[in-house]
């Protein structure tokens, strides 16, 4: 069948007002509403007409990176009904939702509408749940129904650029599979002031560019010429290592002809999850824990709603690590010595400071990070204790560190879950090898029925698999590209997630 | 070699050209020292699309090693390596104060050149360039110093020469790369030549920057 459908219009809204309340009467939608609808980035909303006059109309929603869609609405003009109109327009839903990545359709119908549960029974949707009395106040049953589709994407060849900090990463992934995650760290070199300079770092990143991006298309097993897409990290981070990967990004994106996307790298580390599972389950908590980062997001899209619920108001976790470190003389990056120590210390011994989690703090930072307080705590313990003569246990003053930063890291991470109803927890970030943050996580998440996904540490610490994922997810959804003057930014806000 | 030539420089601002057998037949030249990394991507397009040529047409990639201020520095080297690597063509590196001893004809001149550019910190980037050479040959330097205490080095070994400063641009880098070329001393060593550690408070002692030029 092959009416003439086309994408509706802000234009379109008074006539489909008109049909909205031919069709619904009471259960119709206010205009503001539907307005509302047809301008979102959710959803797509098609028109089928005769010539100029519209005839009928429907609606699908699909949560990019979901890999579900919904059917939010279907009407036909009654003097146009038994005309197929229906059927065709299911059809390009179906089409479009599956266009877009979506595996599954789901849609709500009155119990008591008939022809409407035939059609969908005949498109193959089974009934799933019935939602008592849902529609009000003709109190009558809402029958949920579900259907798979195929996702039809092709899925886009993504080169993924990372230079944030100090790992040049290169990646590159087809739609949502993982091909090559080439990381060149410059760890290395930091190791002799105790933590990351950041014209150490930049000069690393120019180095190892150009060998990571030929031993990436080597794993990956593809050339350059056939890359749909540059994604590139261009915040937060260092400014100066940010502009080595950007103004390598796009200069490539220049010579390939390729459209570049420039990405968050913070919901870069929330991304690299479609690549284990195929999607990010939405909406999730996600703890960001690394050297220079500690944050806590709520995301409830991975492309369009991305909320920063809380962060580190000093150091970041990884860099308490490294701190502690140097005072208890354990060689840098301080997490894994740590680590290791803590493993024979005992963790109560020493109680040291929760930051930012005492009642007057909660208010104004409830999932705000503080570590500069507790790292100064340790250093004090340490320096009274040789004070006094006595011998330090470094194990327990590790073990009572190492349990602080887990703790206030859980107890507020979880709390987020709780406190906004996501039953999901992400972990990203260096940190996240850390062995008792996984463990006490795990614990944690399940006494609190929260589910817990940690990626594999590839994925996890900063890396170029993570970026190319997020920008073959915007391929995926049909973002415009990057403007080619995209700027880098230290400060990048995670609400920004393309620039 | 292939007939198109792409060049870049980020030492100062951003610049970048295209040259045709041997003749540059477009340049851009973006005087701001801090936007290089939101520029060099519009401006690399803009160039080719000046020259009227399509990116697959470059054969080779020339780049401006320095020395310069490391930020934009790099993003110029990071650029014209992605860009080689992306059209699979060769990649040379030029000195670029080369390009303004080239500018101010040291190849005319019968004095020998010393040719500064800012280093911020109240230094700057010298060479001094050999009397009538082609293409341009740095008899001392490139080197980063207080300006007073260069001028007294080369006094002290009674050395008479004359002073440039000038913008480091594409166009003249390219046509040291042209005569360079010419004489068979074209170099594929493109490592930036920053002239300073990484970190001043570091100790110079296990560090692998700032290595003497080749």
């Amino acid at each position: 069948m092959s009416l003439p459908i086309r994408p509706a219009t802000e234009a379109d809204l008074a006539a489909i007002m008109r049909i909205e309340n031919e069709c619904f009467g009471t259960d119709a939608w206010p205009e503001a509403t539907m307005l509302t609808e047809l301008l979102s980035h959710h959803t797509h909303y098609f028109v089928a007409h005769d010539g100029d006059e519209l005839l009928a109309y429907a609606g699908v929603a699909v949560v990019a990176g979901s890999g579900q869609a919904d059917i939010n609405t279907i009407a036909v003009a009654p003097k146009a009904r038994r005309q197929g109109f229906g059927e065709a327009l299911l059809q390009h839903a179906i089409d479009t939702a599956g266009g877009l990545g979506a595996s599954e359709m789901f849609l709500d119908v009155r119990a008591d509408n008939e022809a409407a549960r035939a059609l969908y029974e005949k498109f193959g949707f089974e009934q799933l749940k019935i939602r008592k009395g849902y529609y009000q106040p003709d109190n009558v049953d809402a029958v949920v129904m579900r259907r798979p589709i195929k996702a039809r994407v092709a899925e886009p060849l993504v080169l993924g650029i990372e230079s944030t900090c100090d790992e040049t990463g290169i990646g590159i992934v087809r739609g949502t599979t993982l091909l090559a995650n080439v990381i060149s760290s410059s760890m290395e070199l930091h190791a002799r002031f105790g933590g990351v300079v950041p014209e150490v770092a930049a000069r690393a990143h120019l180095e190892a560019l150009q060998p990571a991006i030929q031993q990436a298309l080597a794993e990956a097993k593809v050339s350059l010429q056939e890359l749909d897409a540059i994604a590139v990290a261009n915040g937060p981070g260092l400014a100066g290592a940010l502009m080595v990967g950007t103004g390598a990004a796009k200069s490539l994106a220049v010579a390939l002809e390729k459209p570049i996307y420039a990405v968050n790298h913070l919901v870069g580390h929330v991304g690299a999850d479609v690549l284990e599972r195929g999607q990010v389950e939405s909406p999730t908590v996600a703890l960001l824990v690394s050297g220079g980062h500690t944050s806590l997001l709520l995301v409830k899209d991975l492309l369009d709603d991305v909320v920063l619920l809380g962060e580190t108001v000093d150091d970041a976790a990884g860099e308490a690590f490294d701190k502690v470190a140097r005072v208890l003389s354990l060689k840098y990056p301080g997490g894994p010595e740590i680590d290791r120590l803590a493993a024979e210390g005992d963790p109560n011994a020493i109680r040291f400071p929760r930051g930012l989690s005492q009642p007057k703090d909660m208010a104004e930072h409830r999932y705000d990070f503080s570590f500069s307080g507790l790292k100064t705590a340790v250093a004090r313990h340490v320096e009274q204790a040789r004070g006094r003569g006595e011998n330090v246990n470094l194990a327990d003053v590790a073990a009572g560190f190492r349990e602080a930063v887990v703790d206030v890291l859980l107890t507020k991470a979880v709390a987020a879950c709780q406190e906004h109803n996501v039953p999901r927890l992400l972990l990203g970030g260096g940190v996240v090898a850390n062995a008792r943050l996984r463990e006490v996580a795990k614990a944690r998440c399940e006494a609190a029925g929260i589910d817990l996904r940690i990626p594999d540490f590839k994925l996890c610490t900063d890396n170029g698999a993570m970026i190319a994922a997020l920008g073959a997810q915007l391929v995926m959804a049909g973002r415009a590209p990057s403007n080619l003057d995209f700027a880098t930014s230290s400060t990048l806000p995670v609400t920004t997630v393309q620039s | 070699m292939n007939r198109h030539r792409l060049v870049i420089d980020t030492s100062g601002g951003t610049s970048v050209a295209v040259f045709v057998d041997g003749e540059c037949v477009a340049e851009i030249n973006q005087t701001d020292t801090m936007k290089h990394a939101e520029t060099i991507g519009v401006a690399i397009q803009q160039v080719l699309a000046d020259a009227k040529i399509t990116p697959k047409e470059i054969g080779s990639v020339v780049v401006g090693r320095g020395p310069a201020p490391f930020t934009g520095l790099r993003i110029g080297i990071a650029a014209a390596t992605a860009f080689a690597l992306g059209r699979g063509v060769p990649l040379f590196g030029v000195v670029s104060l080369d390009a303004v001893a080239m500018a101010e004809r040291a190849s005319e001149s019968s004095e020998e050149l010393l040719v500064t550019t800012d280093a911020r910190r109240g230094e700057v980037y010298w060479a001094l360039y050999a009397a009538g050479a082609m293409p341009p040959r740095a008899v001392r330097g490139p080197s980063v110093g207080k300006q007073a205490a260069v001028l007294e080095e080369l006094e002290a070994a009674g050395l008479h020469y004359r002073g440039a400063s000038a913008p480091v641009t594409a166009a003249w880098l390219g046509k040291v790369f042209e005569a360079q070329l010419a004489d068979g001393v074209e170099s594929r060593e493109v490592t930036p030549l920053y002239l300073r550690e990484a970190d001043a408070a570091a100790p110079a002692a296990g560090t692998q920057f700032g290595k003497p030029v080749n």
